[in-house]
């Protein structure tokens, strides 16, 4: 053998022995390792790393034995806006929260929930498998999401110190500064950004100088602060003493006009209040068919886990049989339990045209429900049994041209004499007779009368409001309303004679389908299907939450009011109040055309968000000097925003943007300043259910775990209310400081910490009517309440201590189960008639138009500003396809953070109906390209037989650009972008501006100035 | 009834592409033992040259294959418990006792086979005589090779029984659930230590008339692979074995699934007719071929098999190779064969392997390193 | 379909075999196994009989809403990328009527007649005596044969400790008298828990009123976990195309880095 050879040899021996090494590193790595090759579990044996119960309950005795090193705290989930009371399980010793489940007390987490008089220890053994219940019968929940977000508390992208922004707004760098800095800066202004000067708060806080040269009607300067908030978390009081009380400015807005705001304008114009928008829910558990057209029981829905548990009974163990009709398919609907539960597909949109159809059906075939409808007044309604009254049977004038057209003939139109003001309480409402038209009594009045009122001024054409209705039903023949929703004709009747065949314990239900462009009607029409069978305040139909007890307005202390606060003035930066209110209206009336305004104005809608945004970018009504948001993401959240976000983004335009907030999302991003707040379990607060709980029901939070925030100079923990405290300090406003809350005998107390406010709260929630008991050693011990025990007795009178304790040990305080029904009728009912016709609705002009639009349910074809029609600009011929949202069942809009939740499901790839792909050559799996008139959104397709015809479906919550799914720089470090969570895609990103708009804005329903996500007209193609 | 999943669960392959090497290795070398051990046992001097390519085969895959087993072991250092915890149900408890007894009875009768050359290198006057006289522990006789080769065969068809069996009875994986597959492995094992000592011959025998006869020994395994494969199919298709159909069933549809049959077709048609047709001078052709359709044979098995779902709907993704950690694996073990190989051939008086002798003192032909 | 729904008296004379099977069989290796495992031993009630654990899973009742999924994942700290239980959201199409909805949750079904056991080398997974299907991790070798033989894909290797890993029905929880963490949570209350042997129990109750199957059938491994609701369709491979799942993405480790 040759050398050469050899030496080939040993290098290829070599050479394959170290590939073997290689690849065998692994292995030898394990065994040098020894008995664990992995990481020794906790428990070595059977079990693992499951972690030790928190605490045991023995089966023959029923004793609860705690585990010392766990603590079992009731508070609130925030994992979505239902806000229920859960139990927090901590590791004491790491203060980390371990496992989240539901409190047995929480009607928003069991069912049926526990007496409250049971102890903490009553309440653990309820939930133990070693009881009478097996644990099941009071079963309480947290879900998937609620077991999940507990990450967020210990989120790696958290903020945990004020950060200040490096660059230009967006940009993604920042630098963290002190709190005292952080004060300092927003409340003197200055060139903070080396840009130029900056105002700063106390220069805003100005009450004198009008906010609008020449426009008094908006108020100061002070309204020029603007705060956009979430939904109420519970702290939302806090919020408004410091802004509207002590600071001044009129202008706080919530989420509701791009969450389900058309659908509770709908409701609210049936129930009278266009600001507070009550709204009713089916009765689940006892009614036996119900409609949901635009909300997704189980899927999502606000309360998303007592509906989703509800429903599931009722399919299940109870009488009912339901009806989704939702654009596509979803967990709300559910095989197994066969004919109970059953969906159809509707065009998106369009409910309008369904529910006239099935109000047409119901007219025709008189399944109207005569003995509610035909009461005119709460008197007549008394008498007659009912539970509920509606103006059905009142004359409303529809002379056109009527200086009162729209309006209800009242007795001061017919010359009547009357006790009070004309118009007022004291003037009668006129009901049809055969002598004409008389004020309502305590009898039945005729449903349906049109003709002519002798008025005091001359003849006046009138109809009652059912008329109304009955004419704007029978608009359209049943063919035509199932043309426009794509829902067969017999399938509308069915529905509407289902419907109407189980007397009252049938109910329609809705929400966040209805934003679409003719969402407002939709819903109005939706809920009046309710009215039609009188179901509202039976058992089995629908009914109102049943209250709180509130924290604010309680006997202890008066948190509402204090020595000094101001009244905040002036017309809202939203625009939802009546254009003939401006100066720019009487300025253009005097000038001979009033109509139409610069931009639109929703004089019956509720504080709007989306209108803001375009506030904001166009300084109309008027120029905002500082923007707040805390815990709101409108830049995410909005449809079509991205259209406005630079101008958003430049200081010019909006010159100072704090955002308060656990994360750096999409809007924090833009924003100047980010002041850190606390997570769900580390927060005070107290929230009431949105709906569906029948009883009182206060749900309390409090900081079960030691906030991870950084501390301030004074050693608070930094956060809102510490900002808003330092600030209000800062300031010398009133409110805050050593003399602030006043108590009953209006001895003022201190406001120096957010405990201070609190838990007086709590005191004042313990001390409502008949107070609750006090909380015992051992409820104490067992609650952890121990761990906020000092601060309770600091701030509380020995006598009212352990009842504010009491609402901490049992996260809050909750009306008993029995109290729901009493007969046949919900406890808490709502008193105020069912309005048919709603007047103020009837009567208004539309600013951009200048003309009326019907006060009761109608199907009409969403509208641009201008009144023309959204299928003239974007025809179908062109835009064939609709594309609409729904929710995650899994995710929310920030759950992202939570990974748990990913692993389940890590994207969001668009839903294509199985025809409209077979038309474009779509399979599963292929990438579409979805095209709008606002964007365009590339994703993989899923082809899926539950869609409606020409529809695209996109999940809600995924497609982020905050939470870290892009880099942050933070004193130059970076956090690089992780892919997961930018996964998918935003429906948002497709949404509109409305084209008609001079002052750029998105694209909004035209009465309730809600953002339109349903619907959108798009083109799809594919792409690979 | 038309379903479509919208969120599932997908699950790795818990046996990874080591347990492919494995069954592989461990096939091969005890196909290749069984085809060494009668030349020995019976003394045909004819078969020599053929019966030590296939015992070199047989040490070093055999060498190979339970190092690579270990690794596929979540806890390789606790493999003593094999031991010391067997549980009699388990066929893999079963095959913890076999490999041991035939990979040290495939070593120990090499050994013996080798003894005398040992010996007479150990008795040379050069610097590493000391070694061999070391390896040929001071003797030469080895009388003890025919029952120690009667035990090894023994023990490798214990392992070609165990190996078979083990996957077999594992009901809740249908394409492993059936009944030929225990005789497929084993087949495809010939295949692949034919190919194997295919390739040696190529390396370091030159030997036409051997190439051409392992070239027809080729084609009859092959034509027991495809026959096999052809009563798998007929089984499955006509439905007689319900196992088989439900093996089927399991992956057809699948596009990919497709693709594997028509390459493993492939892989068994054109190795038999090459060799049936030109069985000189394509060795290295039919023999890499035929070493691919073993292995590839048992990557589907083994990976395919857990691609398909137990509960879930489609497949997952584990036919792809498993990361790079997996593909390390594979090209590891192939690495450490090599090695052996290389260290066989340079150390090992491999061509002087003979007949055993029954008494000492017997010629022997010369040295030839 | 009938041969895979049982009635109570199924279910009965099931349980009864299994438990005897249990005491007669595996119980020693089991009762050593967890003796090593700490002071635990098998729970027993008042009246002295032994506790036989079982889930049923109301379909019904399922809204999909994963809580289930995650509070098993909170709870016994299951590694990313496996799942001890996880819900199946399946779209159906039967006889081209309307689309409609399926959830299935999917668990250990803690069979009686468990075919991952016997397959273990080294007996480190046995039955133990309230009927749970458990492993002894720290006498597994990993070499997931079990994982292969179990016909629900209910085992995995977990990747920390290396061994391994199912549902323990939330032993270390009904030890204590307490729920499993799954049935806990159960926002529809799909999920329900007790002793099959407590004629009493809301199990043995749900048993009897309702007509009830198991996942696979015909695997004849006696499943402890009952569905009412299940379509055959459904309870087994699920034919039909997968769930969509991105490509996973490599950038999934650096949170420590800051
Ligand atoms: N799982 C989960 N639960 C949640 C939330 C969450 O993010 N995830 N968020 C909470 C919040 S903030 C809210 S407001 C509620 C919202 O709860 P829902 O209002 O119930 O939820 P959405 O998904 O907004 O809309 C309900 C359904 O309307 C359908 N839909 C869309 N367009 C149309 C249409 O034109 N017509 C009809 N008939 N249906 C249509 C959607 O497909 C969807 O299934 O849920 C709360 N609960
Ligand atoms: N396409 C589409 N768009 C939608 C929807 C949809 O279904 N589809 N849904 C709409 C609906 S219903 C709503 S309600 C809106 C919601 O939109 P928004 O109300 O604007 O807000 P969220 O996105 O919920 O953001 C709230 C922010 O609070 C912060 N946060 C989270 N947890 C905590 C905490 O514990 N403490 C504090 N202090 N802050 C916290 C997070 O940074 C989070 O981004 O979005 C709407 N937008
Ligand atoms: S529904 Fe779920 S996420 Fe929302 S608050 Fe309740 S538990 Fe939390
Ligand atoms: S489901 Fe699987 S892992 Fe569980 S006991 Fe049955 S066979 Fe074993
Ligand atoms: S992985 Fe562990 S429990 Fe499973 S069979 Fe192997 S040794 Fe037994
Ligand atoms: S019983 Fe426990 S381990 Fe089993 S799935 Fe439920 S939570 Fe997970
Ligand atoms: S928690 Fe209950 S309802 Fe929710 S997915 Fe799991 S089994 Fe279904
Ligand atoms: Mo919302």
């Amino acid at each position: 053998m040759t050398n050469r050879r050899n030496i080939l040899k040993g290098a290829a021996a070599a050479g394959a022995l170290g590939t073997f090494g290689v690849g065998y590193a692994g292995t030898v790595k394990k065994i040098a390792k020894g008995k664990w090759s992995g990481d020794v579990p906790r428990n070595e044996h059977v079990t693992g790393n499951s972690l030790p119960p928190e605490y045991s309950v023995d089966p023959l005795t029923g004793d609860v034995i705690p585990n010392p090193d766990q603590a079992m705290s009731y508070t609130m989930c925030i994992g979505c806006t239902t806000m229920c009371g859960v139990r927090v399980r901590v590791d004491k010793k790491n203060n980390k929260v371990l496992r989240v489940t539901g409190n047995p007390y929480s009607p928003m987490s069991t069912d049926p929930f526990i007496p409250y008089e049971s102890s903490v220890a009553e309440s653990f053994a309820a939930m133990a498998q070693a009881g009478k219940g097996n644990g099941l019968a009071n079963r309480s929940t947290a879900c998937g999401r609620g077991n999940a977000v507990l990450q967020q508390v210990d989120n790696p992208r958290r903020v945990l110190k004020p950060l200040k922004r490096v660059g230009p707004r967006g940009s993604g760098k920042w630098e963290a500064i002190s709190f005292e800095q952080l004060v300092e800066e927003v409340v003197e202004g200055g060139n903070l950004f080396g840009e130029g000067n900056v105002a700063g708060l106390r220069e805003i806080r100005d009450l004198e100088t009008p906010a609008v040269p020449g426009a008094p009607e908006f108020g100061p300067r002070a309204n020029r602060l603007v705060w956009m908030n979430c939904v109420d978390d519970g702290r939302d009081n806090f919020v408004l003493r410091w802004l509207k009380q002590s600071f001044g400015s009129n202008n706080f807005t919530r989420h509701g006009s791009y969450c389900g705001g058309a659908y509770r304008s709908g409701s609210g114009a049936m129930f009278g209040d266009f600001k507070a928008m009550p709204h009713a829910k089916p009765d689940f558990l006892n009614a036996e068919f119900i409609i949901f057209a635009g909300t997704a029981p189980g899927n999502a829905g606000n309360p998303f886990k007592r509906v989703g548990n509800l429903i599931a009974k009722a399919r299940t163990d109870e009488n009912l049989s339901y009806v989704v009709i939702d654009p596509i398919l979803n967990n709300a609907q559910n095989a197994p339990s066969g004919e109970r539960s059953k969906w159809v597909p509707i065009k998106p949109g369009t409910d309008g045209a369904m529910a006239m159809a099935m109000m047409r059906w119901m007219f025709e075939n008189d399944r109207i429900d005569h003995a509610y409808l035909s009461q005119p007044g709460a008197e007549a309604a008394k008498a007659a049994g009912e539970a509920n009254w509606s103006n059905a049977t009142h004359l409303v004038i529809v002379e056109a041209g009527h200086k009162r057209y729209g309006h209800c003939l009242r007795g001061s139109d017919m010359g009547l004499e009357i006790a009070g003001e004309a118009y007022s309480e004291a003037d009668p409402y006129m009901i049809a007779s055969d002598a004409g038209p008389t004020p309502v009594a305590g009898a039945p009045a005729p449903l349906f009368f049109e003709g002519v009122a002798e008025t005091a001024q001359g003849p006046v054409a009138v109809k009652t409001a059912l008329t109304l209705l009955r004419d704007e039903a029978m608009r359209k023949t049943i063919d035509a309303y199932s043309a426009d929703c794509g829902i067969p004709a017999d399938t509308l009747v069915g529905l509407a004679k289902e419907f109407t065949s189980h007397g009252r314990k049938a109910a329609v239900n809705s929400h966040g389908g209805m934003m679409g462009g003719s969402g407002f009607y939709n819903a109005y029409s939706l809920v009046m299907l309710n009215t039609l069978i009188g179901n509202l305040n039976w058992k089995g139909g629908t009914m109102i939450a049943g209250g709180w007890f509130p924290d604010n307005k309680g006997p202890a202390y008066d948190v509402a009011k204090f020595p000094g606060m101001v009244k905040a003035k002036g017309l809202p930066f939203g625009r939802n109040v009546p254009y003939e209110k401006t100066t720019e209206f009487k300025t253009k009336k005097a000038a001979g055309k009033p109509f139409p305004a610069d931009g639109p104005w929703y004089p019956n809608a509720p504080g709007l968000a989306t209108e803001w945004i375009s506030s904001l970018a166009n300084g109309y009504p008027y120029h905002a000097e500082a923007l707040v948001f805390r815990n709101t993401n409108p830049v995410y959240g909005v449809p079509g925003i991205a259209h406005l976000v630079d101008k958003l983004k430049d200081p010019k335009v909006v010159p100072l943007i704090i955002s308060i907030d656990p994360f750096i999302n999409e809007s924090s991003s833009i924003a100047d300043y980010i002041v850190p707040d606390s997570v769900m379990y580390e927060t005070w607060g107290f929230a009431k259910p949105w709906g569906g709980v029948w009883t009182k029901a206060t749900t309390a939070r409090w900081p079960v775990i030691e906030p991870k925030m950084e501390k301030n100079a004074e050693g608070e923990r930094v956060g809102m209310e510490t900002f808003l405290i330092a600030t209000a300090k800062k300031m010398g406003l009133p409110g805050f400081g050593d003399n602030a809350i006043p108590d009953a005998e209006g001895n003022l107390h201190p406001l120096n910490r957010a405990e201070d406010f609190y838990i007086r709260g709590a005191a004042n929630v313990a001390m409502l009517g008949q107070p609750v008991g006090d909380a015992t050693d051992e409820d104490i011990a067992l609650s952890n309440v121990a761990r906020i025990a000092d601060d309770l007795k600091a701030v509380l009178k020995p006598e009212e201590w352990r009842k504010a304790a009491t609402i901490y040990a049992k996260g809050g305080r909750y009306e008993n189960i029995e109290h729901a029904y009493a007969g046949d009728e919900a406890t808490h009912q709502f008193s105020e008639p069912m309005l048919v016709w709603n007047e103020g609705l009837g009567s208004f002009r539309h600013a951009t138009t200048g003309r009326h639009m019907p006060g009761c349910p109608t199907w009409r074809e969403a509208e641009f500003a201008d009144g023309t029609k959204v299928s003239d600009h974007y025809p179908e011929a062109e835009w064939p396809v609709k594309v609409m949202s729904f929710k995650s069942p899994l995710q929310n809009s920030y759950s992202v953070g939570a990974k748990a939740l990913l692993r389940i499901v890590a994207a969001n790839p668009v839903n294509v109906g199985a025809e409209l792909a077979a038309a474009h050559g779509i399979k599963n799996g292929d990438m579409v390209r979805l095209t709008t008139p606002g964007g365009v959104l590339e994703s993989v397709a899923v082809v899926r037989d539950g869609v409606a015809p020409n529809t695209v479906a996109i999940e809600h919550g995924f497609g982020h650009r905050g939470f870290g799914a892009r880099d942050i720089t933070i004193d130059g470090e970076t956090w690089p972008a992780d892919s997961r969570l930018a996964a998918g895609v935003l429906l948002n990103d497709l949404g509109m501006v409305d084209p008609t708009r001079e002052k750029s804005g998105v694209w909004v329903d035209p009465v309730s100035g809600t953002a339109v996500r349903q619907g959108l007209p798009a083109r799809i193609e594919r792409i690979g | 009834m038309e379903i479509h999943e919208l969120v599932g669960a997908v699950h790795d392959a818990a046996w990874l592409p080591w347990a492919v090497q494995y069954f592989f290795l461990i096939a091969i070398s005890t196909t290749a033992f069984l085809m060494a051990l009668p030349t020995f046992v019976l003394g045909n001097e004819d078969g020599l040259p053929r019966a030590r390519l296939a015992l070199m085969v047989a040490v070093t895959t055999g060498i190979t294959a339970p190092i690579a087993l270990l690794a596929d072991l979540h806890q390789p250092f606790r493999f003593w418990e094999f031991y010391a915890y067997t549980h009699t149900t388990s066929w893999m408890a079963w095959g913890a006792w076999i490999v041991p007894v035939y990979v040290g009875g495939v070593i120990a009768f090499a050994w013996a086979l080798h003894r005398p050359a040992l010996h007479a290198m150990g008795q040379e006057n050069w610097r590493f005589a000391w070694v061999f006289r070391w390896l040929a522990l001071g003797g030469e006789t080895n009388w003890f090779v025919i029952p120690l080769g009667l035990i090894t065969g023994a023990a490798a068809l214990g392992i070609l029984t165990y190996t078979g069996m083990e996957v077999m009875i594992v009901r809740a994986r249908p394409l492993w659930n059936t009944p030929l597959l225990p005789l497929q492995f084993a087949a495809t094992g010939f295949v692949g230590a034919l190919g194997m000592m295919l390739m040696l011959e190529r390396v370091l025998d030159h030997s036409k008339t051997l190439e051409v006869r392992l070239n027809r020994q080729l084609v009859f395994a092959l034509a027991v692979v495809g026959g096999l494969g052809a009563i798998w199919f007929t089984l499955a298709r006509s439905g007689l074995s319900s196992a088989h159909t439900e093996a089927l069933t399991s992956v057809a549809g699948f596009t990919v699934w497709r693709m594997i049959a028509i390459w493993g077709g492939l892989a068994i048609a054109v190795p038999f007719v090459i060799a049936l047709i030109q069985p000189a001078h394509t060795g290295w052709l039919t023999g890499l071929i035929a070493i691919h359709a073993a292995w590839m044979f048992r990557w589907t098995v083994f990976m395919g098999g857990q691609a398909v779902p137990k509960v879930g709907s489609g497949l997952y993704d584990a036919l792809m190779p498993t990361g790079v950690a997996g593909l390390l694996g594979v090209i590891g073990t192939f690495g450490l064969w090599l090695f052996l190989l290389i260290a066989y051939t340079t150390f090992m008086p491999w061509t002087e392997a003979g007949l055993p002798r029954r008494s000492a003192g017997a010629p022997r032909p010369a040295r030839s390193i | 379909m009938d041969t895979n729904r049982r009635g109570f008296l199924g279910a009965i004379g099931r349980v009864t075999i299994g438990a005897a099977a249990s005491i007669a069989g595996v119980t020693e290796a089991s009762a050593s196994e967890i003796a090593t495992g700490g002071p635990e031993s098998a729970v027993k009630t008042k009246d002295g009989h032994t506790v036989h654990w079982g889930m049923v899973v109301d379909l019904r009742k399922c809204i999909g809403c994963q809580a289930c999924t995650v509070a098993c994942i909170m709870e016994n700290d299951v590694p990313e990328d496996s799942f001890r239980t996880h819900v199946s959201v399946y779209e159906v199409l039967k006889d081209r009527q309307d689309p409609a909805m399926v959830m299935l949750p999917r668990l250990c079904n803690h069979c009686d007649d468990p075919p991952c056991v016997p397959v273990c080398p080294v007996e480190a997974t046995f039955k133990a005596e309230n009927g749970e299907v458990l492993v002894d991790a720290s006498r597994c070798v990993g070499c997931a044969y079990c994982v292969q033989a179990c016909p629900y894909d209910a085992r995995f290797i977990n990747h920390e400790t290396q061994t391994a890993d199912k549902c323990t029905f939330c032993y270390h929880r009904t030890q204590e008298g307490l729920l499993p963490a799954c049935v806990e949570t159960c926002v529809g209350g799909a999920r329900n828990f007790g002793d099959l042997n407590d004629p009493d129990s809301e199990v043995s109750r749900m048993l009897r009123d309702n007509e009830v199957s198991v996942l696979r059938p015909e695997m004849h491994t006696n499943p402890n976990v009952y569905y009412i609701g299940l379509d055959e369709a459904l309870d087994g491979r699920v034919a039909g195309e997968a769930a969509y799942h991105p490509p996973l993405t490599s950038n999934t480790h650096h949170e420590e880095s800051l």
